[in-house]
């Protein structure tokens, strides 16, 4: 939900000596992303974008990092980061199944869906399973409206799904290569 | 057999196979060098052979109107931007820093007709794109992206470096640097920003926050983005499908435009132009199509889609986008133009996707799915659309499960009714969506709802805003 700021106050940061926002970020960022916007805060977005991409959710440090590199406040990058469901601000599983929950999906068999992944999986929506491999959320509207139901494995749309498929799209989703 | 486009052949789908002219499974993402070997980009070399000004002229002539949901004039809204005044040696004047924002956040639920241009034809929208931005003396075009169109993202970012490459954008100025009719080249920088997963990014405030770099919170207005949008700036916002119409309005003129889609049936400005018309739900052939604007929602499903599924009756259709209100029964042949709201009681066209219902659906169950939807994504700032939302989302599943009384269904009405821009309670048209929604089904399936509640004092529990399920 968009206007709920996910827990932050009485937050304990987790640190590591490396940095999460590595020299390699830094200069993708100095090189393509400053020169394009007339603010160093409009580039919070990308910023969190590199870092979710790279380890599949977004560390406090790596807020704390960004704010640092970008010259703001560290309360702002957290502002930006906790209003969009795309940023993951705890860790989740390897491998991202997003469900589209949303009108054309439900009423073409999404339910039924949402069951057989729920069954192979033996978690429910908004956990992870125990080899911390997928994680299922619902979703709403994906923009594959015609091919309900529909569902994002990361990156990759699949449209039209049915329960008697969803086994073979699990099995077939490979841990190399990233989030 | 659909009816054939006005215009003999499809505009916004030329290279996009698609029924009845090309065959799905022929499609591809068109290269920068098969788009302009099937003439693309020559009318951006025209529209640089006008005047700015003359650009803008002939897509105000146009009476294109805007393709992302609200139908706003798209000409008129670029003549808002502020005049620039002439140099003192009588050449065109510097009008300073200001920005096109493309808005193809596509995220209303049943849309899903930008996707097909971003997937296939991604060169129309940056010769649109490059036309504005040429007309409306704009030197840096955003393209806001959904986070979750990530095939789309790709596409969009290569199709961005083929146009550098090829001396479209940046370097000397659109075209290599091509004299325009000013004298000077024009030079246009375009990036991609990615959205990041909220709905209410697509409302053009919303997306100019994020752009940001903050919360995306629809902003009060006024003052409008065309006097001070993106870092207080001059901004254009503009969908994806209205800027893929600009380069054929340019190549062909605005009276050519004038003869597809149609005029007004109740004496408002016309629909002119084809339209993307993506169907989804409970027909054979779901899937998006080009079509004329006034064709009607039953020749779109019969004759487009094949048919209603399993060949059972409609019951109702979202009319375009569920922000849109719902068409009813007895509203199969309702005209898919932008007078449609004023004459079936929705909202408006919207998105022109619909969404489509046979007569098996459970409209307790799609009000109950909507009003989940819309207090999902309420962005919170305005009380009657977060608070709103929720009550509304606690009385629809309150309904479904049975546990409703008969004055659930008044006071969901009176809530709805009383969130909204149009009420005047609210920041943005998200409330109104959700407004015109849910009033709209209540209405029009009166008696479905009526025979789930109950007249009884069963006691209710109900939590309502952040502690709210769902
Ligand atoms: C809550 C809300 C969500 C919207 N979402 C979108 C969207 O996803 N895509 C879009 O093009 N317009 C969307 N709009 C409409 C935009 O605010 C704006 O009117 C439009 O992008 C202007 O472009 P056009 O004139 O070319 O249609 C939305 C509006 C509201 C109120
Ligand atoms: S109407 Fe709703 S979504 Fe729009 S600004 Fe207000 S709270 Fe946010
Ligand atoms: S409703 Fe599921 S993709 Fe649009």
């Amino acid at each position: 939900m968009a206007w709920i700021t996910k827990q932050s106050g009485t937050m304990r940061i987790a640190r590591r000596e490396e940095p999460y926002f590595t020299p390699a970020m830094k200069r993708e960022m100095t090189s393509k992303v400053l020169p394009r916007y007339e603010t160093r805060l409009a580039c919070t977005m990308p910023g969190l974008h590199l870092i979710q991409h790279e380890y599949g959710w977004v560390p406090a440090q790596a807020m704390e990092e960004l704010a640092e590199f970008l010259g703001v406040s560290p309360a702002e990058v957290l502002d930006c980061a906790s209003f969009y469901e795309e940023y993951w601000l705890k860790p989740k599983g390897k491998h991202l199944i997003g469900v589209c929950r949303s009108i054309a999906c439900e009423f073409c068999g999404q339910p039924e869906v949402t069951e057989a992944i729920k069954a192979k999986l033996a978690i429910d929506v908004g956990e992870t399973t125990e080899d911390g491999r997928f994680t299922l959320i619902e979703l709403e509207c994906l923009g594959a409206c015609g091919g309900g139901p529909a569902m994002l494995v990361d990156e990759t749309l699949h449209e039209n799904v049915k329960p008697g498929v969803v086994g073979a799209i699990l099995d077939s989703v490979k841990d190399d290569g990233h989030h | 057999m659909p009816p054939s486009l006005k215009a003999g052949k499809p505009i916004l789908t030329a290279r996009i196979p698609t029924f009845p002219y090309g065959k799905e499974q022929d499609r591809h993402t068109v290269s920068y060098d098969e788009y302009v070997k099937t003439g693309g980009y020559t009318a951006l070399r025209k529209a640089l052979s006008m005047a700015p000004e003359a650009v803008v002229d002939e897509v105000k002539k146009s009476q294109l109107r805007g393709r992302g949901g609200a139908g706003f004039p798209t000409g008129l809204k670029w003549t808002f931007l502020p005049k620039v005044a002439p140099g003192p040696d009588g050449k065109p004047g510097d009008p300073g820093q200001r920005y096109l924002a493309v808005n193809a956040d596509e995220s209303e639920p049943g849309t899903f007709k930008d996707r097909l241009l971003l997937d296939f034809d991604p060169h129309l929208q940056l010769e649109g794109i490059a036309i504005a931005c040429y007309a409306c003396r704009i030197k840096t075009a955003f393209i806001f992206i959904r986070g979750e169109y990530h095939h789309q993202t790709h596409i969009t970012e290569k199709a961005i470096k083929e146009a550098y490459a090829n001396g479209i954008f940046g370097g000397k100025g659109l075209l290599n640097g091509a004299k325009t009719a000013t004298g000077e080249p024009w030079v246009v920088d375009c990036y991609v920003h990615r959205g990041a997963g909220a709905y209410i990014c697509g409302e053009e405030t919303g997306l100019l926050e994020a752009l940001e770099g903050k919360r995306g919170w629809p902003r009060i207005k006024p003052p409008f983005p065309a006097v001070k949008g993106l870092f207080g700036k001059p901004t254009i916002i503009n969908n994806v499908e209205t800027l893929c119409h600009v380069p054929s309005i340019i190549e062909h003129g605005a009276d050519w435009f004038s003869k597809q889609g149609c005029d007004s049936t109740v004496g408002g400005p016309p629909s002119w132009g084809t339209k993307l018309m993506g169907v989804s739900g409970h027909v054979n052939r779901p899937g998006v199509y080009e079509c004329d604007l006034g064709i009607k929602l039953s020749t779109l499903v019969n004759d487009y889609c094949g048919g209603m599924r399993g060949g059972k009756k409609f019951k109702g259709a979202i009319a375009g986008g569920v922000s849109m209100g719902i068409l009813g029964p007895d509203q199969f042949d309702a005209e898919m133009d932008f007078d449609i709201g004023r004459k079936y009681n929705v909202m408006g066209l919207g998105t022109a996707c619909p969404t489509i219902f046979d007569e098996d659906t459970d409209m307790v169950a799609v009000a109950r799915n909507i009003a989940r939807f819309f207090k999902h994504e309420s962005c919170g700032q305005c009380t009657p659309c977060r608070e709103g939302s929720g009550w509304l989302y606690q009385l629809m599943c309150r309904i479904e499960e049975g546990q409703g009384k008969t004055k659930d269904l008044d006071l969901a009405l009176e809530i709805a009714t009383s969130m909204g821009i149009m009420p005047g309670t609210t920041i943005c048209g998200l409330a109104d969506g959700n407004n015109w929604a849910l009033r709209t089904i209540m209405n029009k399936y009166r008696d479905e709802f009526e025979k789930r509640v109950k007249p009884s004092f069963i006691p209710v529990k109900m939590t309502i805003g952040a502690g709210a399920k769902g």
